[in-house]
């Protein structure tokens, strides 16, 4: 293969990867942030820093974690920039109805309000395992924390869930 | 193990099935209960969390990704991917073994193991979102799809379903780009199903401790349509 048709098939190989991801990257960013146009900007500069980085990538059954772990980098970096301090949550669920109504089904759209009021330190690790698949060990080594840390943010973003729903009374703190 | 090691553990991990939980579970049934309600709950933070990308945005991509190649160029590198395949091919076919699709089939599904986990029904708007863009549609008649989505597969992006079926939960790839000659079935690392010619490419079901699964196979297949 000559060098013209190696960078087609990098192209077309990245392309694959970039039109099966990118809306669980967003999704994924869109969690993190509670901001679309965050989302967004994240999204973007992760794809263009992945393409940068293609070449070491050596298995592409491991993209997904690869991208999540650029899209994290990037995020933090973008958020010390651009996020505004959030002093109210009904405004930022306000700001973001468009992305988190659900018209059909109430219960959903409750449980959507719910975890886009979870602190973020529930918030990303329970993302990172309903939303992506990941274990509990995958996501302490993402995140750069012990299991049992993961387990507890976990159990504790349920039982703030259940009792945001109006299953359980308030969780200890 | 106690009722509250029990409740943290599953409600850090609800699908949490190892043999201290299945014991907790067969002894208690509150917690039992518990377990089960985490569950259903996790089905509905499943479906909260996969909101609809595009109400999201689009964030742009580099711009060559939507760009063709120019025409004579791509024309070479179709002639000259022609040749290198047909060589490579020849030179696989004769000194490895084939690539087995059962193999593919069952690498998949192993790497998304939250799949089969999924109990709540995907929202057709979402479900539309997976098999427009393949010109397909699923009948009714398959059973609920708990899990949608378009991954890549040998290089092209394909749907991945998982169907709730008579026997439990079925993995099912429209390999549309994967043309066979003859079913090929799979048997490997618990994993039972087949792989079928199909009016456009094959179609891959799979699944665990499926009792028929050519029965299975048949019924999904069936609730297929695959456009015209």
């Amino acid at each position: 293969m000559n060098r013209a048709d190696g960078e087609t098939d990098r192209r077309r190989r990245f392309g694959t990867l970039c039109e099966s991801l990118c809306p669980d990257l967003l999704r994924f960013a869109f969690w993190l942030g509670r901001d679309r146009g965050l989302a967004e900007d994240v999204v973007q500069e992760t794809m263009l820093r992945a393409w940068k980085a293609f070449d070491s990538l050596a298995d592409e059954g491991k993209a997904k974690a690869w991208l999540l772990t650029i899209a994290r980098r990037e995020f933090a970096r973008t958020f010390s920039r651009k996020r505004h301090e959030v002093t109210d949550l009904d405004v930022l669920v306000a700001a973001e109805t468009e992305v988190l109504a659900a018209p059909e089904d109430e219960r959903l759209a409750e449980m959507r309000a719910a975890i886009f009021r979870l602190e973020d330190d529930y918030r990303e690790p329970l993302v990172l395992q309903v939303l992506m698949g990941y274990s509990t060990r995958e996501i302490a080594a993402m995140m750069g924390l012990e299991q049992g840390a993961v387990l507890t943010r976990l159990f504790r973003a349920r039982a703030r869930l259940r009792h945001e729903l109006g299953i359980t009374p308030e969780p200890e703190k | 193990m106690n009722c509250p090691d029990f409740r943290r553990r599953t409600g850090a991990e609800p699908f949490a099935a190892d043999e201290d939980i299945a014991a907790h579970r067969r002894d208690c049934p509150a917690c039992a209960r518990h377990q089960d309600e985490l569950q259903s709950m996790d089905g509905l933070i499943a479906r909260a969390l996969a909101v609809d990308p595009a109400r999201i945005g689009k964030p742009k991509t580099p711009d060559w990704l939507s760009q063709p190649a120019p025409a004579r160029r791509r024309l070479f590198a179709i002639a000259a991917s022609l040749v290198v395949g047909l060589s490579v091919g020849f030179v696989l076919l004769v000194s490895a073994p084939r690539t087995s699709i059962a193999r593919e089939v069952v690498d998949h599904v192993l790497h998304e193991p939250g799949a089969m986990a999924a109990t709540v029904p995907v929202e057709p708007g979402a479900l539309a979102g997976v098999l427009d863009p393949d010109g397909t549609r699923l009948k009714p008649g398959a059973g609920d799809v708990t899990y949608a989505t378009r991954c890549p597969f040998d290089g092209h992006v394909v749907p991945h379903l998982v169907v709730q079926a008579s026997g439990g939960p079925v993995t099912v790839l429209l390999l549309r780009h994967r043309d066979i000659r003859k079913p090929v079935r799979i048997d490997e690392r618990g994993y039972r199903g087949v792989v079928m010619p199909a009016p456009r490419g094959s179609i891959a079901i799979v699944g665990v401790d499926i009792a028929d699964p050519d029965e299975v196979a048949k019924r999904v297949f069936e609730a297929v349509d695959w456009g015209g």
